[in-house]
């Protein structure tokens, strides 16, 4: 299994190794620095070159810009929306095919999986053209319909994994003291899937939130934060669009901070009661 | 089944069933099949539509001089000679009318075609872009491998705990950052006035048109998908035994024959995820092509799927040319389940 221990190497390989590390996490943040960076400048258009001085002004233009707070109270409709579908959808595939003993059973698997194997714009559109047969056009909806498509791929394997681990002797037992199928589920059954509704609610709302390829082919002519921010960058870009940037840059260091640390004490744990 | 029923009792089975059957049926299989089956027709109109469409136009305008004619009389005194005209005008009014329903109702049914016309009328310029697309993605895809193997091996093997915590954080972060944003990070890079043309005059250069000539769209992918590389591979190498890796060692082996020999057959499941993630993303993203390209160029076959999609309005030809796509995603996931022997339950964990 996994293993602390880490494999011993030369002092020349070291230099090298710390070398390409230098390189790659320049190239990965480096670009981000200056999206930053721009944000902070008096110019009205982003950049870093030409440099005015340093202002807040561009949080207070985007403040005021009001397609973009509608914009957020979108994404965040069509995130519920896609937590209440995908929660149920996931759950329900994950019991079929963990529990479904048939031949069918990859084939199953394999198709309620292929949405994660599927380009997103595609999975945009084919839900457009299939409500379009039955009288809906392109909104809110249809584009919460096609995220959770895919998105209901995501909690189905996370529900799975859980599942795998469940003891199901456990219902075997309380269904021989007398207690109804409904009970057990209620009982047993969700309580020990808990965590995993809250974790997967949150991978459901960040994913569909995070969402752009999906959302662009299936939401007609409304918009979602994201969408609004695909615009503005080709139209009308402004270094408020780099205000949204330090905005998700400092929520995903703190979210991928504490991500790390909680793992880090689950990996300590784990390797505490392993002995 | 009835190891389903044993578990959840018939309320709870038929709703598992239900609800899986509304999504596989109903948000899966369904709209994929709904859009390769208008990928095989179109509506003709044909010449006849044309002169239909002139005819009725025709009669509207009829319409409106009786229309005109019957106000002057209207406004005259009344008399008997005036209403019996007013009740002419009317009749052929009415008669027109009819001849312009019976014209749209034709005008309105085109005919349904079945062909591959949608497909065969992509033509070279098309087939073009679609074919640099798909070996754009491969190299992309090549290029993220390249680059990850050694940081997903470093994180996984190498590193102390404390430090591949922390090279983990530095992973993340780029990975989690909304992908529009880290590709607007190259925009001001490669914009024309941006930072690699203030370096490059700095140091002599002309200008380089990144942007206009869709080399702009090609580093931007390679930097937004590249990062889907790392995290499949490193799953697969941490669950590997150091103490294989030792041995090996112990027992003289290379380094690269260590590789090889024992990570690189370990990690293969790990390898065909992350090349059919950043295989599929690349080929499939609109969002990069469209913040990355400006004037004429169009060099990404997404684009043209738009295009037809919500520019020319031409949702057949648009359905062909997504299921193009789908195609050419589903043969690159079957050629990487066959390179590298894993089948579907080893791919989607």
């Amino acid at each position: 299994m996994s293993n602390v221990s880490q494999v011993a190497f030369g002092r020349g390989s070291r230099i090298v190794l710390n070398i390409y590390m230098l390189i790659f996490f320049t190239y990965m943040f480096l670009p981000l620095i200056l999206m930053v960076a721009a944000g902070f400048n008096e110019f009205d258009t982003p950049s870093v070159t030409v440099w005015r001085g340093f202002t807040l002004k561009w949080f207070g233009v985007l403040a005021e810009d009001s397609r973009m707070w509608s914009g957020l109270v979108n994404s965040f409709i069509i995130a519920f929306a896609v937590i209440a579908v995908s929660l149920p959808l996931g759950l329900a595939g994950a019991f079929l095919v963990s529990r479904l003993d048939s031949r069918y059973n990859t084939l199953i698997y394999g198709i309620m999986v292929s949405p994660l194997l599927t380009p997103g714009i595609i999975l945009g559109i084919s839900t457009l053209i299939f409500w379009r047969e039955a009288g809906v056009s392109g909104g809110l909806f249809t584009a919460a319909i096609a995220q959770a498509s895919y998105i209901s791929s995501y909690t189905m394997l996370m529900f799975m994994a859980r599942l795998e681990r469940q003891d199901i002797s456990l219902e075997e037992a309380a269904k021989d003291l007398g207690a109804s199928h409904l009970q057990v589920f209620r009982r047993i059954t969700m309580p020990f899937l808990k965590p995993t509704i809250l974790t997967a609610s949150v991978i459901a709302l960040l994913q569909s939130i995070e969402n752009y390829n999906t959302t662009i082919f299936s939401i007609g002519g409304d918009h979602t934060l994201v969408t609004e921010i695909g615009s503005r960058m080709r139209f009308g870009l402004s270094p408020a669009v780099n205000v949204i940037g330090i905005i998700f840059v400092v929520i995903t260091i703190v979210c991928a901070a504490l991500y790390v640390i909680f793992r880090e004490r689950e990996k300590a744990r784990a390797a505490a009661i392993a002995g | 089944m009835n190891s389903l029923l044993r578990s959840f009792g018939p309320y709870l089975t038929a709703l598992i069933v239900l609800l899986s059957g509304v999504w596989v049926v109903g948000m899966i299989v369904g709209p994929q099949l709904i859009m390769v089956e208008q990928s095989f027709w179109h509506l003709d109109r044909g010449g006849v539509a044309v002169n239909i469409t002139v005819q009725i136009d025709n009669e509207y305008n009829e319409v409106d001089f009786l229309s005109f004619d019957k106000m002057d009389l209207e406004a005259l005194a009344p008399s008997a000679e005036r209403d019996m005209k007013i009740a002419e005008i009317d009749a052929v009014i009415a008669e027109k009318k009819a001849r312009i329903a019976d014209l749209e109702a034709r005008e309105v049914i085109p005919e349904k075609i079945y062909s591959m016309r949608n497909y065969t009328i992509m033509g070279g310029s098309h087939l073009a872009i679609f074919i640099k697309t798909i070996l754009a993605s491969v190299a992309v895809t090549m290029i993220a491998f390249v680059v990850c193997y050694p940081m997903a091996y470093t994180v996984a093997k190498l590193a102390t705990p404390n430090k591949a915590a922390l090279i983990m954080l530095g992973l993340i972060v780029p990975y989690a950052i909304n992908e529009l944003l880290r590709v607007f990070a190259w925009l001001m890079i490669l914009n024309y006035n941006g930072v690699a043309n203030f370096l490059l005059g700095l140091l002599g250069f002309e200008p380089v048109p990144f942007l206009e000539s869709g080399s702009g769209v090609f580093i931007a992918m390679v930097y937004a998908y590249v990062l889907f590389m790392v995290f499949p591979i490193y799953n697969t190498i941490e669950t590997l035994d150091t103490s294989q890796i030792e041995a090996a060692r112990d027992m003289g082996a290379p380094t690269w024959q260590i590789h090889r020999k024992i990570v690189l057959p370990h990690a293969k499941p790990g390898i065909a995820v992350g090349c059919i993630m950043t295989f599929m993303l690349t080929a499939g993203s609109y969002s990069v092509p469209y913040i990355m390209t400006r004037g004429t160029v169009e060099p990404w076959f997404t684009q043209l799927i738009y295009n037809k999609f919500f520019e020319s309005l031409n949702w057949n030809t648009g359905s062909a040319y997504a299921f193009t796509l789908l195609i050419a995603c589903v043969i690159f996931v079957f050629l990487m389940m066959r390179l590298f022997k894993v089948g579907i339950k080893d791919i989607a964990k």
